[in-house]
Order: structure tokens, then C-alpha cells, then sequence
């Protein structure tokens, strides 16, 4: 209605000033009509102004971005929505600028990734050069439809193919969420306690990165970020299968172990919010149960952490301590040093008792160049101390380099490791060897 | 009277009446919103009045690709455009646009020669400045714990923790990093001019990228500081005034704002050019920059148009003497040689984080 009545005062104004000059210029008593025609001026612009301060004051927000750009006549004549101050600078940019599409509510991404390693304490490794293959073909699902989230991993590999994580989200209105489905635990550093492809001991004594199905509440608040956690048992409903992600206890052969009914909580606190220097503290704890399945009773677990994950500038440095008990009620005659794990297509074991230490360090180097985003290199240092199983500690140290230009993204590591799984005949019990062995690995991978 | 006698005198009453028409019409190129509002009540209707010259206002994105289609190929539709400085300037260069005589435009009402009442830097040899806006520091002084007093506070995240809203571009982010680096504002672009200087800029950039906001309209810049997501944010001045009279509780801080100039100007094979002329001139005199302040927070180029503002409003304009102090002028020639390198770079950097991301490729 302002519209339109404004729309109609400036055409009638314009063409009664439009007829009105003509002949003013042509009349001699030209300097009396101007001086008529600009007092008349003035007073429409006055009428003009208060038609517009009235309809600014019903609308007294600016143009929401959503609305299209319009014409210039349709903005002219449409005062009211001319309350938005464009300045100079500003005006070449929003002209140009084409406003960001919406996200889609499901995308889809992925990776192929190819291996290649060098053992050195191998023989045929070293005769060889190396191995090459295949290493993982990997499709993700995100998506968020009226703060309901979905996320889903699917994970084909040489050893198995698995659902990594596929978890269903509610956002509250304060930000927190809770999740159902299988998803990480929240234990320690998050996401990860490492930097590199191979990962660290807590990683394979499934203290990090470790996902199960459950339900979880999440909340950040101001620097306190506090999550909270039950897991009814692993992720796959099947204690049995050793094709998973990342290790759990599993039952197999005469170790018929699971973990039922997990609590776990964690909380943690940003000191230096904010300042470009954070610095994170937190301690996180788990509680559950272990049932035998031979005996039909249930045994126990628990551990507890405490980390710092401090990013200052281009640095990182995490640290974390970890203890855990395993208690399971095995039948005689098998021990209770140990708890069986299954991962990868394998199963492996772990001491029943012991502690995790984790010193990682890393740096992003600050590049200029055309070709490389990317370069951060870093030294991941792991440890199990062994409280029970009789062996020394199992250690992993990782120096490396993550390397990134547009989808391709490589990790170039040089991997030592004593009595550590997958090294020789090292394993997270009993094995006693002092010898470090290494391994080269080059994991090079298209991430979309 | 017949239909075909009356339809025969229609036609040839028209035929009379259009190139008279066409004669006493003129197009002028400018930019939309409330900036379009300003000119108009501010010189554009009372042109119109005081000249029976009929404006017809089109709305540009900038550049001067435009331009020089229409120059080159000898038809040339628009007589006057309101241009960024640097294009105004890249145009001249290439002969695209008409020398402008100042010593045609109107005195001061004091009778001071326009020469002398015109801004350092505001007459070009092909056309004559209208207006300055400028890139700010806002807060919010209501909810910021300590107020910054510098710019040097906006790259210091320890003593003034919060997130930063900058503007995705690297204009006037370079020039402040440099200053917050302990660069003479008088000596940002030759410093810029080498690649070390560059990168120092960068470098500086760097130590608050992980807590920037970025965005790409004013509008956007104001949206992060009501929503409290940024504790300060850089934004054009206007926007401001605009949220502060929507009553919003923000603030300037004017330390080394970074000014850029409008420029009218007219394309050279144009065929009215004398109406042109005549309008910028008219658009430039001082009560018509004095009349257009009133809608919008801008500096006026002519001293004696700021002196004709109400000292409430002069007070926020970029050119007031105490916003003046440290400002820095963006220089338009060396943004117009070196803007598509730099944004390149820019681009890049952005992509590129600086801490070490909480997931790698996993």
C-alpha cells in the first residue's frame, strides 16, 4: 500500500515537473518559476521523507539476504526498503557476489586409497622393494534435515568390509546433541590420539577411535565440553566377528569374553579460548561389564584418562595417560592376564592390566606455494606398560609427514615399534623382544 | 475528426516530439540500495527540476568491461557513471573516459574556487570525486569486555580473547596486518610492493586465522557482531550508522580506517556530453553532496560540504578530522594492479589451515 502510494506521488510529482519546465525556460520570468518549482520540490521531498520514515518504521529490519536483487526502478519506488546503508567499498563486492547456494541436506563424500610399505625386518620385504595394494575404498553419508543428522561410514578393505560409523542426531536448541547408533566413544583425545596412518597403542588396545553402539549426549559450553555415553555392547551385535574397525574384545577360541553395559564419561576444558593458544585439559572414565559367555557371569572393566591437547600457532602437542583393568570371570584353566581383542579380520591380545602413555607432537608448515595446501609432519610416541602378562612394554613411535594438494592427500611415515603388534612377533602381552622394527608406509589417498 | 486524421496527427505530434525528448535525457550509471536513495533526494530530482533534463538511473556491479564494449564500438549508452576510484583510474588509462576541466565546476558558496575546496586526490583528470566511505573496526560496547583502542587490538588475541570477523578479500586486511606489525601507515604499499612484504602480512594474518569469521557483505559483518559471534569485526562505516540506528549498541574504531573514493565520470564517445558535464558538475556542487549526507554517513569530497553537515552525523563520516587522524587512503592504483594476484594468494591461504587440524585424512 506505501508502495504503491509512494510510486504514485513521485510519478504524478515527475510528470507535473516534467510539463511545468518546459515552458519555464522559455519564459522571461524565468528565476521566479525555478524559485516556485524548487520551493514545491522541497516540499514533496518532505512528504516523501515522512512516507518513508513511516514505513521504515514498520519495517525496521533490512532486507533479508534471502530476497533477490531487484531493479533499480523497483527499489526507487519502493522506498521502503531502502534502509540499508551500501558503502563505496562495499557495493562492487555484493554486486559481484552470488549468494552461497544451501546446503544440501544429504552429501555424500568418500576416499580410494592405495598402500605402498617397506619392512625392513622382513626378508622378502626387503628383497622385493616393498609392497603395493589396494587399501581402502570408503563412502560417507551426512546429512542434517530439521536438526536430525545423519552420518554414515561404509569401509571396504583387502580385510573386510564394515560400517565404521552410522549414527542418528538430534540438535538441541542450545547446540548440545544426542546420538543413537554406532559412534565414538568418547574417551580421551578426540578424535584421534595420534597424527599418522598407522595410529598409536591406544588405538589398537581400543582406547582411541573406537566406536560402538550406544547413545550419547554432547555439550559444549563456553570451554567446558562434556560428554556423556552408554554403549549396550559392540557395535556389530556380534562379539564373534573380528571384521571391524577398531578393536574390541571379542569371544574367541578359549577367551569368550564381551563388553556389555559401558558408561562412559568425559569432560574437558579449553584454557586460552579463543587467544589462538588453546590448551585442553580433560579427564574422561568407562565402566562396564564383561560377560562370559562359557560361564554365564559377568566380570568387569574399567579405565580412566587424563590428556592435554594444546594448539598454539602452528604446534600441537597432546599427551595422555590411560589406566585400565580388564576383570573377566573366565572358567579354569584360562587366564585372566588377558582379554582377547578382534580387529581387522584378526584377533590379537591385551594385557588384562596395564597403562597407556601418549607424547604426540606435530607442526603445520606454512606454505605459499601454488601446489601443496598441505604439509604437517609430526612424531607420535606410544607406550603400554604392562601391569600383568609377564612381557616388556609395547611401543610405537611414528615420524612423519601428512602431505596435501587439492583431493590427493599422503602420509609418508617411517614406523619403529617394540613388541608391538603386527611387528615381528610382538604382541600387547607377553612378547619379549628388545629389538626396534621398522616399517616404511606410504599411504596415498583421493578424498572427496 | 476522423480515427485515421486523429491517429495520422498523433504520429506526427510524436515524431516531433522525440528527439526533443531523447535530447533532454540523460543516463547515469550507479549502484543500488540506500546509497541510490541518497543521490536521488540528494542532486538527482533536483537536477531533474532545475534542468528539465529527465535522469534515468541503471544499476552496475562495477568494473569497466561495460565501459569499453561501449566506447570501442562507438555506442555509448551511458553518459555519466559513478565509479570506484581504481577503475576510474584503469579507464583514464586506457582512454576510455573524458577529461573533465574542473575549472568548470561550481565555487564553495564562500566563493572558494573548486580547486582549492576539493579534497587532496579528488579531481582526476578524467573525473571528479563524490564521496568516501571506509573499512572500520566495530564492536559491540555493551558486550566486549575491554574496548580496543587501536588496530593493533584487533590482531591481539591474548589481550582481547574473542573471535574476529574479517572480510574475505585481501583488501585492507593486508594494509592492517601490516600496520598491527609495526608498519608506518605511510609506508603499507611499498612494503606491500615486495614479497616479503607480503608474506609478512600474511604471517600476521595468520596468528588470528583460526578464530576469523569470514564474510562478504556488510550485511553479514553486522549479522556476526549482533548475533555475538565475533567479538570485533572489520565493516564498512555506513553499515554501522545503519544498525546503530536500528538500535544496536556498536561502536567505531576509527584508528587507521581505510578510506576509497567515488568518482564520476563521463565515457568518451558519448552524445550528451555537455548534459554530462553539466550534471556532475551539478551532482558535485556543494549543497547537493551537503543534501545527500543527510541520508547517508558518508564524507563528502568538498570541504565546504562537510561544513554544512550537522555535527552529529559529521562526526561519523570517514573524513571528520579526528577519524582522520590515522587513516590510511586505499591506494586504488596499486590494488587496481595487483587485486587478482593477491586475491589468488588469498584464496589459497584461506583453504590453508593454520593449526594442525583435529583430523587428518583418516
Amino acid at each position: 500500500m506505501t508502495a504503491s502510494v509512494v510510486r504514485g506521488a513521485i510519478a504524478v510529482s515527475l510528470l507535473a515537473f516534467a510539463l511545468a519546465a518546459a515552458p519555464a525556460r522559455a519564459d522571461t520570468d524565468e528565476v521566479a518559476r525555478l524559485q516556485q518549482q524548487l520551493a514545491a520540490l522541497e516540499q514533496r521531498m518532505a512528504e516523501l521523507e515522512r512516507r518513508l520514515a513511516r514505513a521504515e518504521a514498520r519495517s525496521d529490519r533490512p532486507e533479508p539476504a534471502s530476497v533477490p536483487r531487484r531493479s533499480f526502478e523497483d527499489v526507487l519506488v519502493d522506498t521502503a526498503v531502502l534502509g540499508v546503508a551500501v558503502t563505496g567499498a562495499e557495493r562492487i563486492e555484493e554486486a559481484r557476489i552470488q549468494e552461497a547456494p544451501e546446503p544440501e541436506p544429504i552429501r555424500f563424500g568418500g576416499a580410494l586409497r592405495f598402500n605402498h610399505f617397506f619392512r625392513e625386518d622382513v626378508k622378502d620385504s626387503r628383497t622385493r622393494r616393498g609392497d603395493s595394494g589396494f587399501n581402502l575404498f570408503r563412502l560417507n553419508v551426512d546429512g542434517e534435515i530439521r536438526d536430525i543428522i545423519l552420518s554414515a561410514e561404509y569401509r571396504y578393505t583387502p580385510d573386510m568390509d564394515v560400517l565404521r560409523h552410522g549414527w542418528i542426531g538430534y540438535r538441541f536448541d542450545d547446540d548440545s546433541m544426542f546420538k543413537l547408533g554406532i559412534h565414538r566413544v568418547p574417551f580421551g583425545l578426540l578424535p584421534f590420539a595420534s597424527h599418522n596412518f598407522w595410529d598409536g597403542v591406544p588405538f589398537y588396545a581400543g582406547f582411541a577411535d573406537n566406536h560402538d553402539i550406544g547413545v550419547a549426549y554432547e555439550r559444549r559450553d563456553g570451554p567446558w565440553d562434556f560428554n556423556l555415553a552408554f554403549y549396550k555392547n559392540e557395535e556389530l551385535g556380534s562379539a564373534g566377528t573380528l571384521a571391524r574397525y577398531a578393536p574390541d574384545v571379542v569371544r574367541e577360541g578359549e577367551q569368550q569374553n564381551e563388553e556389555i553395559n559401558r558408561f562412559n564419561a568425559r569432560v574437558a576444558y579449553t584454557l586460552g579460548r579463543e587467544t589462538g593458544c588453546e590448551h585442553e585439559f580433560g579427564i574422561s572414565g568407562q565402566r562396564a561389564d564383561l560377560f562370559n559367555a562359557t560361564t554365564s557371569s559377568r566380570g568387569s572393566h574399567w579405565a580412566a584418562a587424563g590428556h592435554l591437547d594444546s594448539r598454539c600457532g602452528r604446534w600441537n602437542v597432546q599427551l595422555q595417560g590411560v589406566r585400565y583393568v580388564y576383570d573377566p570371570d573366565n572358567p579354569e584353566g584360562v587366564s585372566n592376564d588377558m582379554v582377547r581383542l578382534g580387529a581387522f579380520g584378526t584377533s590379537f591380545d591385551l594385557a588384562a592390566r596395564g597403562k597407556l602413555a601418549v607424547a604426540n607432537v606435530a607442526y603445520n608448515f606454512d606454505l605459499t606455494g601454488r601446489w601443496l595446501d598441505q604439509l604437517v609432519c609430526y612424531n607420535n610416541y606410544s607406550r603400554l606398560f604392562k601391569d600383568v602378562g609377564g612381557g616388556r612394554d609395547s611401543e610405537l613411535n611414528t615420524v612423519g609427514c601428512g602431505v596435501g594438494a587439492g583431493p590427493l592427500f599422503a602420509y609418508v611415515d617411517l614406523i619403529f615399534a617394540r613388541n608391538m603388534l603386527f611387528f615381528g612377533d610382538g604382541s600387547m602381552v607377553d612378547s619379549d623382544d628388545d629389538r626396534w622394527r621398522g616399517r616404511f608406509n606410504i599411504n596415498l589417498g583421493y578424498y572427496w | 475528426m476522423s480515427n485515421l486524421r486523429r491517429s495520422t496527427l498523433l504520429f506526427l505530434t510524436a515524431c516531433l516530439l522525440l528527439p526533443a525528448a531523447a535530447a533532454d535525457r540523460l543516463t547515469v550509471v550507479s549502484w543500488g540500495g540506500a546509497y541510490v536513495k541518497s543521490q536521488m533526494l540528494g542532486f538527482i530530482l533536483p537536477f531533474e527540476e532545475a534542468t528539465g533534463i529527465q535522469v534515468d538511473v541503471l544499476e552496475y556491479s562495477g568494473g569497466i568491461d561495460e565501459v569499453r564494449s561501449q566506447v570501442r564500438s562507438w555506442n555509448v549508452r551511458w553518459d555519466v557513471v559513478d565509479m570506484e576510484l581504481f577503475d576510474a583510474r584503469r579507464a583514464c588509462r586506457e582512454d576510455l573516459l573524458v577529461p573533465f576541466d574542473h575549472e568548470t565546476l561550481p565555487p564553495a558558496p564562500d566563493g572558494t574556487p573548486a580547486r582549492e575546496d576539493f579534497l587532496e586526490g579528488s579531481l582526476l583528470r578524467c573525473g571528479v570525486g563524490n564521496v568516501i566511505a571506509a573499512t572500520v573496526v566495530a564492536y559491540d560496547h555493551e558486550r566486549i569486555e575491554q574496548a580496543p583502542t587501536r588496530i593493533e587490538d584487533f590482531f591481539d588475541l591474548q589481550r582481547f580473547p574473542g573471535r574476529r570477523g574479517l572480510r574475505r578479500s585481501p583488501k585492507v586486511n593486508l594494509e592492517w596486518a601490516l600496520i598491527a606489525d609495526g608498519v608506518p601507515r605511510e609506508d603499507v604499499y611499498r612494503v606491500l610492493d615486495t614479497e616479503e612484504g607480503v608474506d609478512r602480512a600474511f604471517r600476521v594474518l595468520s596468528r588470528i586465522k583460526p578464530l576469523v569469521d569470514w564474510w562478504r557483505s556488510g550485511e553479514e559483518a553486522i549479522e556476526l557482531l549482533e548475533a555475538g559471534q565475533v567479538s570485533m569485526t572489520s565493516v564498512f562505516n555506513g553499515r554501522v550508522f545503519d544498525a546503530v540506528q536500528r538500535g544496536e549498541t556498536f561502536s567505531i574504531l576509527w584508528d587507521h580506517q581505510v578510506w576509497f573514493m567515488d568518482v564520476w565520470v563521463m565515457p568518451r564517445n558519448g552524445r550528451r556530453q555537455e548534459q554530462a558535464a553539466e550534471f556532475i558538475r551539478f551532482a558535485t556542487a556543494t549543497d547537493s553532496l551537503a543534501r545527500q549526507m543527510q541520508f547517508i554517513p558518508y564524507g563528502p569530497v568538498r570541504r565546504s560540504a562537510l561544513a554544512q553537515i550537522e555535527p552529529d552525523m559529521r562526526r561519523q563520516l570517514p573524513t571528520a578530522e579526528e577519524n582522520m587522524a590515522t587513516a590510511i587512503e586505499g591506494d586504488a592504483e596499486w590494488w587496481a594492479a595487483n587485486v587478482d594476484r593477491l586475491t589468488e594468494r588469498f584464496e589459497r591461504w584461506l583453504e590453508r589451515p593454520v593449526m594442525v587440524p583435529r583430523a587428518l585424512p583418516n
